[in-house]
């Protein structure tokens, strides 16, 4: 018997794809995730609770900063925005992210010539 | 961020966590109710997209945490609670391993007090003892030679009497080079110490005083500073009282008293004490350099002495650092008896974790239910292993509280001589040994069972309602725990076994002497009294006639060195037309001067020739030897009416008589390696020690059949108003001078007896718990054989072949581990080979009837088992 681990992708990616979303406009967990599993066009199996931590520890890094507020549905959430901090941690993670890509494509690549 | 404010608003961190979490579910919720799915559903759909909210709500908690600490208390807490729901399995673990942990901490406060915690006085790392022994000559050349080290020697064993005011009183001393004191860097409680040069004829009658004399003979009075009191009849100046603490060369020493180096007393000069010899190294000077200046020393110093010195003296010379030196007797005995409980606790051990693992059995079902709420293994591990660590800690709290009761009774059992043995009490050092031994402990009890129990089949177990899982994992690893620790009380039962024998032999070793009904006492003159001879011997003279007066006296004799008393009186002997393979005319003998009557009233058998007569108090010079003597210097013939000359003396002395060989020097050894022979003369005027003095100490030993104290104080009564300035000391029967001599190897041996007594019945506990669990396991099995018709014998047969196995496998661990590992104690053994089959044979039968006798219940409650009962609760 295992514990469900279907993490992100790699670590930090989940932090990453939260970032790019919060860039965009700040949101809260649950609209958060939804807008996550979205635009993945649900690619990727992310289970919803996991996003929590990984929002604890971006918290705790001061990238991302909450907020309570009462949401258009009237409902008490928490919003979370972006840091200035996170906005450069984040341009620091996706070009990261885009070199590995790239290098993993051209080893895939040469692989199958 | 900082730690503190993390701490502070952790609890609001943690509330916003939940709440949001909430939300979250509730927000799902209504959307999925909003698309036309019924609540319940859409609760559960909720949920299961959330994943596990439990996880998720910690797993983000804990990126606040500092996380170990913090997972730490949690399994503490929940440890705690788990040990206090099974009080009976908490109780009996907490127990064994207080019991093991105790008897290891209060063994380890000895070791620690007597090998490591350093010597109490300044800088003592810088303090070394040259090995070997020097006389006063020797010492004074080496004082001035030396460069990498200042030297002192000090010479034990010589006791005054302390007269004037009061009732004459026998006092230990210490002769000191003057140094000695510096040299240690030993403050006086008062006063001062000795100056350089006090040890010099004419400037040296001083004295120095033990913290306990100074309270009970003089009332703690500063006064007595300056004041002079009379030792042996001579004057001494009081000029320091040492601290309580200071107790150098041991505990015994009750005043401290220069030596008296005066190179015209020729013989006492060079031959008088040869005296051990401390230093301390100089700020520039290593160890390895003051070694190699002592060999230098010794090479040259043969030269010094006025008659050539064998070139084995003192040869093998090293310098070591002091502490060593001091405790080099017991290092050996209390390493061992480390062993020795060790080896209990590892039984412990064994027997604890052999009890987690039968819970284990209980609890997988526990455990599988914690790992599908989604705790890791590692997760898991952690908690049984905290557990059985909470567990160790319990028992090492009740351990160290055995551990200070039985640290006292240990300082009761031990020999009173046993080096330090004052200084042991439990300090930080035991503290943390017994803490680290308490996790240790814990984790060595957790490991097996936590390994076991987190690799479990959780599913089986969850499904079989934790019945029947108990796999053949657990009972293969309980086997070989069980087998383990009958091995290791095997092993200690061994080792018990020989000391008992070897303890055995000793106490039964025949002395030579007769030690029943046999009172002797020390009487001691002024030593200035027995320089006139004749009064000397006419004081003992009369002394013995009263004696022999006493109601129930058979019979009295007087004896300068009582056997196994801790004396040796040297004499070199010229023995006539006698020369040894390396030159030396003078063999050196132990002297005993006695009084006619004493081989017969000590029971010293004579095997040829004659007894002394009151005749050879005056007439011709004759003298006795031992059988071993006669056969070494006399082989083949007969030693009567050969004959012998003391050192110096005028006239030959003819052998009359060759008794029994006695033990003298302890019960193994009849002399000290370094005497070559052993030679009696009769109490008289020509009769001199080496100083060429008659002995103005002698022990009387009187056979009685009356109360031996009244003897006692009719002794010293008789004594008193013969002469007030003679104490009467060393009041004892032959039987405590005896008992005294075997008191290292008697307390070495009970110790050892009881460790190994703990780990038998430690031992006999693990093997009936295995052995019931495992019947309480095959109830059914065995139900349903007796239903198909096997008897009560063939129920017998099939357990008891189990717990057979376990023994004889058990055993023969253990007897191979003896056979390696007790070679390591034959040093402490005497008239037993560490591989004594006898012992060996006798263990193995002892350790196969008990354990199987360990066996019986639990195969009985077996072949009462009813089928009908068995299987109705399938």
């Amino acid at each position: 018997m295992k514990r469900p681990e279907q993490r992100d992708l790699f670590p930090g990616a989940l932090e990453m794809m939260i970032l790019r979303t919060l860039k965009r406009h700040p949101l809260h967990g649950y609209a958060l995730v939804q807008h996550i599993k979205r635009s993945s066009k649900d690619l990727l199996q992310i289970e919803e609770g996991s996003l929590y931590p990984a929002l604890q520890r971006l918290l705790k890094e001061e990238l991302v900063k909450a907020e309570w507020g009462i949401s258009s549905t009237n409902r008490r959430v928490r919003t979370y925005r972006l840091t200035a901090a996170g906005a450069k941690h984040l341009e620091h993670e996706v070009s990261r992210f885009e070199k590995m890509l790239e290098g993993i494509t051209r080893v895939l690549a040469r692989g199958e010539s | 961020m900082n730690w503190f404010k993390q701490l502070s608003s952790r609890r609001r961190l943690y509330d916003d966590l939940s709440e949001e979490i909430q939300q979250h579910l509730q927000e799902k919720i209504e959307e999925l109710v909003a698309s036309g799915m019924p609540r319940k559903e859409a609760a559960a759909a909720a949920r299961r997209e959330f994943g596990n909210v439990t996880l998720m709500e910690e797993d983000s908690r804990a990126v606040w945490q500092w996380p170990s600490i913090e997972t730490f208390f949690t399994d503490v807490r929940f440890g705690a609670r788990t040990l206090r729901k099974s009080l009976a399995f908490t109780a009996i673990a907490v127990l064994t391993l207080a019991l093991g942990i105790g008897a290891n901490t209060a063994i380890f406060s000895l070791v620690n007090g007597i090998l490591i915690v350093s010597l109490p006085y300044p800088k003592a790392e810088h303090l070394v003892s040259v090995t070997g022994a020097y006389p006063q000559g020797a010492l004074v050349a080496m004082r001035e030679q030396m460069r990498t080290m200042d030297v002192a020697a000090y010479a034990e064993g010589h006791d005054f009497n302390l007269t004037g005011r009061g009732e004459a009183l026998r006092l230990t001393g210490t002769l000191v080079s003057a140094e000695l004191f510096s040299i240690l860097g030993a403050h006086p409680k008062l006063g001062r110490i000795f100056d350089r040069g006090e040890d010099i004829p004419g400037q040296d009658s001083y004295v120095i005083l033990s913290h306990a004399l100074w309270q009970q003979r003089f009332g703690s009075a500063d006064t007595i500073i300056g004041r002079s009191i009379e030792l042996e009849g001579v004057s001494r100046q009081v000029i320091g009282v040492m601290p309580p603490d200071f107790r150098f060369p041991s505990t015994k020493t009750q005043i401290w008293i220069p030596l008296h180096n005066d190179p015209r007393s020729v013989f006492h000069y060079w031959a008088g004490d040869f005296m051990p010899v401390i230093g301390r190294l100089r700020p520039d000077a290593t160890l390895q350099q003051a070694r190699a200046e002592a060999r230098m020393f010794q090479s040259q110093a043969g030269a010094l002495f006025p008659w050539p010195m064998p070139a084995s003296w003192n040869a093998d010379v090293s310098v070591v650092p002091l502490q060593n030196g001091m405790v080099a007797d017991v290092r050996v005995r209390l390493l061992l008896l480390l062993a020795a409980v060790a080896l209990v606790l590892l039984i412990a051990c064994t027997n604890v974790a052999n009890l987690t693992l039968s819970r284990a059995a209980t609890r997988e079902k526990e455990v599988a239910i914690r790992a599908a709420m989604g705790a890791g293994r590692q997760r898991i591990m952690r908690q049984l292993l905290t557990e059985s660590v909470l567990l160790a800690s319990l028992g090492g709290l009740l351990g160290l509280l055995f551990a200070t009761e039985g640290l006292s009774l240990l300082k009761a059992l031990l020999p009173a001589d046993t080096p330090r043995l004052m200084d042991v009490r439990m300090d930080w050092r035991v503290l943390a040994f017994t803490g680290g031994l308490a996790i240790l402990t814990g984790l060595l009890v957790g490991l097996a069972p936590a390994l076991h129990i987190s690799r479990g089949a959780l599913t089986e177990s969850l499904k079989s309602g934790g019945r029947g899982a108990a796999s053949s994992v657990s009972q293969r690893l309980r086997s070989v725990l069980v087998v383990g620790e009958i091995a290791l009380a095997v092993l200690l039962v061994i080792a018990a076994g020989l000391m008992i024998r070897s303890f055995w032999a000793l106490s039964h070793v025949n002395p030579g002497f007769r030690s029943e009904r046999i009172l002797t006492a020390r009487i001691t003159p002024n030593e200035s009294f027995c320089g006139d001879a004749a009064r000397c011997l006419a004081f003992y003279r009369s002394v013995l006639d009263q004696v022999q007066s006493f109601p129930g006296v058979s019979g009295a004799a007087l004896v300068n060195t009582l056997p196994l008393g801790g004396r040796v009186s040297k004499r070199s002997l010229e023995l006539e037309d006698y020369v040894d393979p390396s030159g030396n005319t003078a063999p050196l003998f132990w002297l005993n001067i006695v009084t006619p009557g004493y081989f017969r009233v000590m029971g010293i058998p004579l095997l040829s020739g004659r007894d002394f007569g009151d005749s050879d108090v005056s007439g011709t010079p004759v003298a006795v030897v031992t059988a071993e003597t006669a056969r070494r210097f006399w082989p083949n013939q007969s030693a009567l009416g050969k004959h012998i000359r003391l050192l110096d003396d005028k006239s030959w002395r003819t052998i009359v008589g060759v008794i029994s060989d006695v033990r003298a020097y302890d019960l193994q050894r009849n002399t000290p390696n370094w005497i070559d022979g052993t030679a009696y003369v009769p109490h008289n005027p020509t009769a001199t020690l080496e100083d060429r003095r008659v002995p103005s100490q002698m022990t009387i030993a009187i056979r009685t059949a009356s109360d031996d104290s009244q003897i006692a104080a009719m002794l010293r009564d008789s004594i008193a108003s013969m002469n007030h300035e003679v104490p009467v000391s060393e009041v004892k029967t032959m039987g405590a001078v005896v008992t005294e001599a075997v008191s290292a190897p008697a307390s070495t041996t009970s110790l050892f007896v009881a460790f190994a007594a703990l780990a038998l019945l430690l031992g006999i506990i693990g093997i009936y718990g295995v052995l019931s669990f495992l019947v309480s396991q095959r109830t059914r099995e065995i139900g349903v054989r007796i239903a198909l018709g096997a008897q009560r014998g063939d129920v017998l047969y099939l357990v008891m072949k189990e717990g057979a196995r376990f023994s004889f496998a058990g055993i023969a661990v253990g007897l191979t581990g003896a056979f390696l590992l007790t070679r390591l104690m034959s040093s402490e053994l005497y008239g037993v080979s560490p591989l004594d089959p006898a012992t060996y044979l006798d263990v193995a039968l002892v350790m196969a009837a008990v354990t199987l006798l360990a066996c019986y219940v639990p195969t009985r409650r077996a072949m009462r088992v009813d089928p009908l009962v068995a299987l109705r609760y399938e």
